[in-house]
């Protein structure tokens, strides 16, 4: 078939065979990480996995315009998804990093995971939220345009109506509540996501890295944090770039039709998350053979 | 208490240099016309439109600033290692990186506006020598300050990221709040500067943007010089905003427990969201719908 007789909503077509095969490859890059590290390795690749998710899941919620949105023709902020996504995303990785350096190596292992990973979901939703504000504040008192949605007829969180404030020729301009809140959430869950896979991978380093290199755990520490922190920077764009192609372009939040395609987006960022996650993890397991 | 209150000075000093290299970034990705709004510098030739505006968007912002922020930060590390004094390893690296900054641009304009030779746009020789300096200079200042800040938050203040992944993390932070708050002043309100005020560019005027100035063709020094005023002023807030917050609550509430420093953040997020909400009210009591409400159906 060629493109031209292609439907046209083949873009938010759901394809359980697709889907089928990706959960299958996951669970083979988890069996391949459990017959090569089956403890701490294994355990870094399943946060990986789960980073990888919150942060595909994440991008989707954040309110995205691209060039439409740069000239006021369409709702939400004027960036790439991708872009945005990442940029929030770092901001929480930040914050998350420096909790895990302040914290005392007495504290419970759990306890230690549960306040990094807010430390960075806050950092994202904080960086989310300026940032969302400011755009509304620019486009009201920098252009004189209303915020108004293109995809609804009422807000779903404030009720207010959406149609009437849109100018003439445009699909909406500006972020009506629901897209700012839904920008929070996306930054909260990006950071979060990639705070975890860095908390993670950190631990794993922090604790096979000395009896690779024969240094002590005070020498090895800036290594297992640069590592740690690029891989995180890494996935975050492999999964913010993946989800952006489900996106296709543009999206104005959670209550934008294209949102329903996440469960889609997921799977794809469990897949890659999981293949890049079991790199990370290889560099410090010795080869059997 | 002496720790915190250094904390806090070097907080506040990287929350101005934050600001200062929003405002600069903004201003420079205008001049080049690298945001968003590119599209339509792009599109104008293919609609009949000739123009004399500068056109560098082969990236996106973030990644374009991530690369010129970590390379400026990995070079003033790796001077700083050379036992080199860190004002003039940073002066140092940001000018090497900001020489990449050039050599992108310039490439990026005479390739992006060579492939419209088709629709009759020329390359303008003079725009390339008088523009991609000017970008130069706006570059170097946002490299500059964010390489600074990150060398304030990695020595000062103890960060355990290395000063060019901090570089990294912060170049794509910059680049992702200057091109979300300055991209619709630059695109909305310049590029269609001959539309309503007060209303978004109708999508049949697309391709239609400005082109002639008070006294001749309109250049991209003409398109900065206006965007600086509220666009770069506002992603330099942005941006302040976002480094001195999170700087903020980390110095002071994460050595008391780390739960305050999460509960302060959750607390600054629900101000932001009271504060846009209110704005959002504003707008639309003040300014009023464009028609008539529609009356619900019996």
């Amino acid at each position: 078939m060629s493109a031209v007789a292609a439907k046209p909503a083949a873009g938010s077509a759901m394809n359980p065979g697709a889907m089928a095969v990706g959960i299958i490859l996951t669970l083979i890059l988890v069996g391949i990480c459990y017959v090569m590290s089956p403890g701490a390795g294994l355990m870094a690749l399943i946060g990986v996995v789960i980073g990888g998710i919150l942060i595909g899941f994440g991008t989707h919620f954040v309110p995205v315009g691209g060039a439409p949105a740069a000239m006021g023709q369409a709702p939400g902020i004027a960036t790439g998804v991708a872009m945005l996504a990442t940029g929030a995303g770092v901001a929480g990785l930040f914050g998350g990093a420096w909790a895990a350096e302040t914290l005392p190596a007495t504290m419970d292992p759990m306890m230690q995971l549960l306040i990094v990973v807010c430390a960075g979901g806050v950092g994202g939703g904080l960086m989310m939220a300026i940032t969302c504000m400011m755009v509304n504040f620019l486009y009201v008192f920098g252009m004189g345009i209303p915020p108004a949605s293109g995809k609804v007829a009422n807000d779903p969180i404030t009720g207010d109506s959406q149609a009437e404030y849109k100018s003439q020729g445009t699909e909406g301009h500006g972020l009506p509540f629901v897209s700012f809140v839904g920008g929070v959430i996306g930054g909260t869950l990006g950071g979060a996501g990639g705070t975890l896979i860095y908390f993670e991978l950190l631990n794993l380093y922090e604790g096979a890295l000395p009896g690779i290199m024969n240094v002590t755990a005070a020498q090895v520490l800036p290594i297992a944090v640069s590592l740690a922190g690029m891989f995180a920077v890494g996935l975050f764009l492999v999964n913010a770039v993946l989800t952006a192609y489900n996106i296709t372009g543009t999206i104005e939040g959670p209550h934008d039709p294209k949102f329903k395609r996440w469960p889609r987006s997921i799977v794809a960022s469990a897949v890659a998350s999981a293949l890049c996650g079991l790199c990370a993890v290889l560099i410090v397991v010795p080869l059997p053979f | 208490m002496e720790h915190i209150v250094f904390g806090i000075g070097i907080t506040a000093l990287a929350g101005a240099l934050a600001t200062v290299a929003g405002s600069a970034e903004d201003t420079e990705s205008n001049i080049g016309s690298q945001g968003d709004p590119n599209s339509q510098v792009q599109l104008a030739p293919q609609m009949g439109f000739l123009h004399r505006i500068f056109n560098k968007a082969v990236a996106g912002e973030p990644p374009a600033y991530g690369l010129w922020c970590c390379l400026g930060a990995g070079l003033a590390w790796a001077f700083m290692a050379m036992q080199i004094n860190p004002v003039l390893a940073i002066v140092l690296g940001c000018v090497f990186a900001t020489f990449v900054q050039g050599v992108y641009a310039t490439t990026a304009y005479v390739g992006r506006t060579a492939s419209l030779a088709k629709f009759g746009q020329p390359v303008y020789v003079d725009i390339l020598k008088s523009m991609t300096t000017v970008t130069m200079a706006h570059a170097f200042i946002a490299i500059f300050c964010t390489v600074t800040l990150c060398h304030l938050i990695n020595t000062a203040l103890g960060h355990p990221f290395p000063l060019p992944l901090l570089g990294l993390i912060w170049g794509i932070a910059l680049g992702a709040a200057g091109s979300a708050t300055g991209n619709p002043y630059y695109g909305k309100e310049r590029q269609y500067q001959n539309q309503k005020f007060g209303a978004g560019v109708p999508i049949s005027a697309s391709g239609n943007i400005v082109r002639y100035a008070e006294a001749g063709e309109r250049n991209s020094i003409d398109n900065g010089w206006f965007t600086a005023k509220i666009g770069g002023s506002a992603s330099g807030i942005c941006f302040g905003l976002i480094v001195f917050l999170e700087l903020w609550r980390t110095v002071v509430f994460e050595a008391i427990n780390p739960w305050y420093a999460i509960i302060v953040g959750v607390l600054m997020i629900l101000i932001f969201t009271v504060i846009d909400r209110y704005i959002e009210v504003w707008a639309r009591k003040t300014y009023g719908p464009y028609t008539a409400p529609k009356e619900a159906e019996a």
